[in-house]
């Protein structure tokens, strides 16, 4: 049997459509009959589906370059001749992706160029399977697929990356959802599911920058930014600014606009360096909050509350803004 | 390429059928009008360790202007949930009154306006009870 290395046999986010329309529909009813833990404002949800529609749009868009690049990389030199047809090739690049995945994911909350892309995603307040919709519409100009060029270099066919990035994303479809609590103690430890992922998309100090996982959450617990769902700590979802309104456009754009703001007011290579690529939040006389000063300041009022001796030993309690 | 087009008005016709069974459905979560006790709760949530020293709700209920330091502490209600900013006191004193509704500059791509609605029992600005809230 052969398979074309280059275009794709199959693409998995097309084959799972009538999955997530199905899945949406059936969360909406069993919510509706209460049955089921969800809740649709239904503003939230048309905003939601909207941009994974017009993430749809934008990624016709920037595939002639996207593709055009990895395909002439591979085509150009790989390292080695990795077979479609082998079963340790598929074992090697489930790994290996969802690594890569990781660590773009990290990068995209950290780093605030690629947050610009990446911060759509998190803007609902909602926390349903419309959620996991809400798509980016910038990704392929931000450059974000750039990580995932190291596995083509290895020798890993662009048909095979694709189709294993389909099917991380169709994994991380169905854990966008408060419909189910806890996996058993065993897929917990091993997978990213919707406890591990409600952390991720909670904007309690507790929980920020955690569970950057796509399928497997080991790599969170082997980097160290694993944080678990405490049930005496709800998740409080979308970012530390939510948006002002529903407009897509402010959803898709709003980071860009902001990071332009704040480049027309620079006045150093170091402001423009710090603004660029610099955590969210960041600015030249740290008037603003990172995740890790709202994190910080989280901590010290936690002191304070066991006992205020200690506490004056930490951060020193400031403003939230 | 028309395949293409085929797919994205299929995605069209299923987003917006998806979109009717939300609204149908109506499982916003319920939103009660602030009074003084629910939104304190809600600004130490939104405003953690901040504690506010005067606070004016929205004639409808649907926001609140709380005053700590020289900050204005802007909370407003957008579906089902809040959003949440702060801006200068005595910005915010300056704010402009339209068709009953005070116009808040917020000076923030995300969020740049909140419109809390003003009535007679609520007047913006507030009429203070101490000079030194006015100051």
């Amino acid at each position: 049997m052969t398979l074309d290395p280059i275009k794709p046999a199959f693409d998995p986010v097309q084959y799972a459509v009538p999955i997530f329309v199905i899945s949406i529909v059936a969360e909406i009813l069993l919510a509706r009959f209460r049955k089921a833990r969800a809740a649709y404002e239904f503003r939230d949800t048309a905003t939601s589906l909207a941009m994974g529609f017009g993430s749809q749009i934008a990624g016709l868009l920037t595939a002639g370059a996207t593709v055009g690049v990895t395909v002439w990389l591979y085509r150009t030199w790989h390292l080695f001749e990795i077979p479609m047809t082998a079963w340790w090739a598929w074992v090697a690049v489930f790994f290996l992706e969802d690594l890569t995945y990781y660590w773009f994911h990290r990068i995209s909350h950290e780093r605030r160029f690629w947050w610009a892309s990446h911060v759509n995603h998190h803007t609902s307040q909602h926390y349903n399977l419309a959620t996991a919709l809400r798509q980016t519409w910038t990704g392929g100009i931000a450059g974000t697929w750039l990580l995932w060029l190291p596995l083509i270099l290895l020798g890993f066919p662009p048909a095979m990356v694709v189709i294993q990035k389909g099917v991380s994303l169709v994994y991380q479809y169905w854990i966008h959802t408060e419909a189910v609590r806890r996996m058993p103690r065993w897929f917990e430890a091993v997978f990213n599911t919707p406890s591990h992922h409600r952390v991720h998309h909670a904007r309690n100090p507790r929980y920020l920058d955690s569970n950057y996982a796509g399928i497997l959450i080991i790599w969170d617990r082997m980097f160290g930014t694993f944080t678990p769902e405490l049930d005496e700590e709800p998740c409080r979802y979308g970012v530390v600014h939510n948006l002002g309104d529903f407009n897509i456009f402010r959803v898709a754009f709003h980071e860009w606009m902001a990071i332009g703001k704040d480049l027309a007011g620079s006045r150093s290579l170091r402001e423009v360096v710090g603004y660029l690529i610099g955590p969210p939040g960041w600015s030249p006389d740290g008037s603003r909050d990172t995740s890790a000063t709202l994190k910080a300041k989280w901590r010290a009022r936690e002191a304070a509350a066991v006992s205020p001796a200690a506490a004056a030993e930490t951060v020193p309690l400031q403003a939230a803004e | 390429m028309n395949e293409t087009l085929l797919r994205l008005a299929v995605s069209a016709l299923l987003v917006a059928a998806m979109i009717g069974v939300a609204a149908w459905a109506r499982i916003a979560r319920p939103v009660a009008p602030l009074d003084e006790a629910s939104a304190r709760d809600l600004l130490a949530g939104e405003f953690p360790g901040l504690s506010p020293d005067y606070v004016w709700i929205a004639g409808d209920g649907a926001g609140v202007i709380a005053r700590a330091g020289d900050a204005a502490l802007v909370v407003y209600r957008l579906g089902d949930s809040w959003v949440a900013r702060s801006m200068s006191w005595r910005l915010a004193l300056q704010a402009p009154v339209k068709r009953g509704r005070v116009l808040l500059k917020l000076r923030d791509p995300a969020a740049p306006m909140a419109r809390l609605t003003v009535s007679g029992v609520q007047p913006w600005p507030p009429e203070f009870q101490s000079e030194e809230l006015a100051a």
